[in-house]
């Protein structure tokens, strides 16, 4: 449980900050408890004193407390903020927690030292009801601003059958509806200048070019977007509420879900957080069978982001071409898994099965097909004058606002800078294969498709190495707590047939620990923070997912240009509203 | 009512014009030709909730082309659409702009609900899903599935086509009761059951077919 030697910059924060108190945890990051006072002169100086300082905020986030039977380290806290930091120069996270006391306790908002702490603060508000001060505009951001309870205290009911059933007669469904009526001044919008007055245009919730329910508040000054504000919530599906009811094993099902294009990538997301947890080292086939099919997830949700993105900038047939590759894709997935979408067939320590005979013919068609699609859609769509003239010099940032504002994956490597899980923290293997982490440097939306493009052919080169060199062996470890075991572990004594019925009755116990997990998925980084007190549900589940960040960015990539533009860059962003809302 | 002029196996027209007569003249009834091009036009509206809206979109590329079955024409706005296909979960904040989009499609208008959350819930027993669409809606045809498959939702769209083809809408007042006629819908389950329990050999997980 304790960290091997304790990293230098610990030593550095004990010097400048007597009072904090240090925590040794399972993940080996560098994990500190500060008072609320502290926290914010704290942060301040991990994010510009210290040397390789940390300058993103990876994740925001609070837990409840109030039932926890295995708080850290002796410090009394009735609800924790967790602020989790991630320095590029370093290649190392920081964890800082701090401690809250009190039924609905209040604390110093930090959006002065991060802006993008701005929705992280808004929904820890909206899910546990904790008050930060100095917050330009707190409130709720997944809930309905009606809403009575914050869903991820304890007290909150987590059923929807546990509530009073769902009614929408008139009267209700009026005054909901009047709450989304658009006010100016309830989004922080003047309504004119001296000289002019400005117009405003709803988009959404439901909206073609939103891709999915998303509302966005447009301020027009003419076609000119002077501002612009999303507001989600529409998707809000409650996972992380979930992922306190399913035993580590069953909540494997809804980590596919959050981002739905994502398939098993999600998955592993969720599992290099429990198998660190349980301490499970993963068979090498289990590993590669695993990036082949995450590689193969990665190309289908491109090939969506691709024929839609297209689409929206006026080409019609490309999404056609594009739906089609998936289908070759598909045969793949559903040949191995049995299932197109949400396979939800990595297991804890391994996979369901192992490969079906036969699967090697499907990859190397898949391998062999592909290439020319993806030559054909260059000179399609990238090579296209108007899909050219409406991306290039479009929702433009630069690198220094990318890691200000959180944005990560392909988004962040079209700014020019080389990041990618997969090399920098490898997991699952990774470190083993060939590939290049593709970058543009134009930082627009045309840089953000150029990345996605060329990551795709990336990824064949990955899935060919796959098919090249499948280990032989084991496709599930032999750890007990791998869920289920392998079958030929149950069958020696009553004792492992017992733990084997326990396991898949009642859940396999994790001991209690708490473990960030961090993966490159499609969209961007994609981290599960886990706390659990040795139970066989997860204490807290966090999900810390790229399109939340990304969304909150959109103002700051869209304003100042037409209301098309507004379309190219959340085109080129390439989010999923289950990954926003979660 | 059938969309060709001609059938075959009919006794050989005995002149030109006869066969002329018979290629280019339809005999039905003015509500029957109505409900014969209800059946063969339904426009879904462009409403996506969740993941069924993906395995929704990949029906209407070419592999699945839900165009064989007259479905193929999207529209944007309610009002132009015949068909509301609630795809995905439907939380509980899109609840009232749900049910105002289908307040705003014009009669005749039919629902299919997509998917495992929108048919109950599903798996999301939690406090920010409505448990089920038809607490709220008149859902016509129900499709399973989490996602459902293009077939599965093309099998859906199938049996509504078939009820819409064979419901009785007068076209003005008409003596006796009045109101719109439904055939009462199938239940799939009762019809596949010989076929299931007539397989007992099921195919390998470990071959690829």
């Amino acid at each position: 449980m304790i960290a091997a030697a304790m990293p230098p910059v610990l030593d550095q924060v004990k010097e400048r900050f007597p009072d904090v108190t240090v925590q040794p945890v399972l993940d080996a990051i560098p994990t500190v408890w500060a008072s609320a006072a502290t926290t914010h002169e704290l942060l301040r100086y991990l994010k510009h004193d210290v040397e390789a300082p940390y300058r993103f905020l990876y994740d925001l986030s609070a837990i409840d407390e109030r039932l926890h039977r295995n708080r850290g380290n002796g410090v009394r806290s009735d609800f924790t903020i967790v602020y989790h930091l991630l320095s590029y120069d370093r290649n190392e996270f920081f964890r800082v927690k701090t401690p809250l006391e009190g039924e609905y306790p209040t604390t110093r908002s930090i959006t002065d030292v991060w802006p993008m702490a701005n929705w992280y603060e808004r929904e820890v508000w909206d899910m546990f009801g904790i008050r930060f001060e100095g917050h330009p505009h707190l409130v709720r951001i997944l809930m309905p601003r009606w809403w009575e309870g914050h869903p991820l205290r304890k007290e909150h009911p987590s059923r929807g059958t546990e509530m009073p059933r769902f009614t929408l007669p008139d009267d209700k469904m009026d005054s909901q509806q009047g709450q989304l009526r658009f006010r100016p001044e309830d989004w922080g919008m003047a309504s004119g200048t001296e000289d002019r007055d400005f117009m405003f245009l709803n988009v959404g919730p439901q909206h073609p070019g939103t891709h999915g329910v998303l509302r966005i508040a447009l301020q027009l000054d003419g076609e000119t977007i002077v501002d612009c504000v999303p507001d989600i919530g529409y998707h809000h599906r409650a996972t992380e509420k979930m992922g306190e009811r399913q035993t580590w094993h069953t909540f494997i099902p809804y980590t596919d879900r959050v981002d739905y294009l994502g398939g098993v990538v999600n998955e592993m997301a969720y599992l290099a957080a429990v198998e660190k947890m349980a301490g499970i080292t993963i068979p090498p086939r289990a590993q590669v069978i695993r990036v082949m099919l995450m590689e193969v997830f990665r190309i289908m949700s491109h090939l969506v982001w691709y024929g839609t993105f297209s689409q929206d900038m006026g080409q019609l047939s490309p999404v056609f071409f594009t739906f089609n590759d998936r289908e070759v894709g598909y045969q793949i997935i559903e040949a191995i898994t049995g299932f197109r979408m949400h396979p939800a067939w990595f297991r804890i320590g391994g996979t369901a099965m192992d490969l079906p005979n036969g699967w090697d013919r499907l990859v190397r068609e898949f391998l062999d097909y592909m290439p020319k699609r993806l030559a054909e859609y260059d000179r399609e769509i990238m090579r296209n004058g108007i899909f050219r003239a409406r991306t290039m010099g479009i929702g433009e940032c630069t690198r220094e606002q990318a890691i200000e504002w959180g944005m990560t994956g392909p988004n962040l490597r079209a700014t020019g800078f080389a990041w990618d899980f997969r090399k920098a923290q490898p997991y699952s293997g990774y470190e083993q294969f060939e590939f290049d982490v593709p970058i543009s440097k134009r930082g627009d939306c045309y840089g953000r498709a150029e990345v996605r493009v060329e990551e795709m052919r990336q990824s064949l080169r990955i899935i060919e190495q796959c098919l090249k060199n499948m280990p032989p062996g084991p496709y599930k470890s032999d750890h007990p707590l791998a869920t289920p075991p392998v079958k030929p572990r149950t069958m020696h004594d009553i004792e492992t047939l017992i733990t084997h019925f326990l396991g898949v009755s009642w859940g396999t116990p994790i001991p209690p620990c708490e473990v960030l997990g961090n993966i490159e998925a499609t969209k961007g980084a994609n981290g599960y923070y886990l706390v659990s007190d040795g139970s066989t549900v997860a204490y807290r589940t966090r999900i810390r997912t790229p399109s939340f960040a990304h969304m909150q960015m959109l103002p700051l990539l869209a304003n100042g240009g037409m209301v098309p533009d507004l379309l190219a860059v959340l085109g080129a962003m390439d989010f999923v509203l289950a990954d926003v809302d979660r | 009512m059938n969309w060709w002029a001609e059938q075959p196996n009919t006794i050989p027209a005995r002149s030109v014009e006869e066969e002329n007569v018979r290629r280019s003249v339809i005999l039905s009834r003015l509500q029957d030709l109505l409900s014969w091009g209800r059946k063969n036009s339904m426009w879904p509206f462009n409403f996506g909730l969740s993941c069924c809206y993906v395995e929704m979109a990949s029906s209407l590329t070419s592999k699945w082309d839900i165009a064989r079955f007259g479905a193929e024409v999207i529209r944007g706005t309610p009002r132009e659409a015949d068909l509301l296909v609630v795809a995905g979960t439907v939380f509980i904040k899109m609840a009232p702009i749900i049910k105002q989009l289908y307040e705003q499609m014009m009669e005749p208008r039919w629902v299919i609900s997509m998917g495992s959350c929108a048919n109950s819930g599903g798996m999301f027993d939690v406090y920010s899903v409505v448990q089920g669409v038809d607490t709220f809606l008149p859902v016509d045809v129900y499709v399973q599935g989490c996602p459902p498959r293009p077939d599965s939702l093309m099998e859906g769209l199938l049996l509504l086509r078939d009820a819409v083809g064979s419901e009785r809408r007068p076209l003005s007042w008409v003596v006796g009761p009045q109101g719109t006629w439904r055939p009462p819908m199938p239940d799939l389950r009762d019809a596949h059951r010989p076929a299931r329990t007539s397989l007992t050999v099921l195919r390998s997980p470990d071959e690829v077919k």
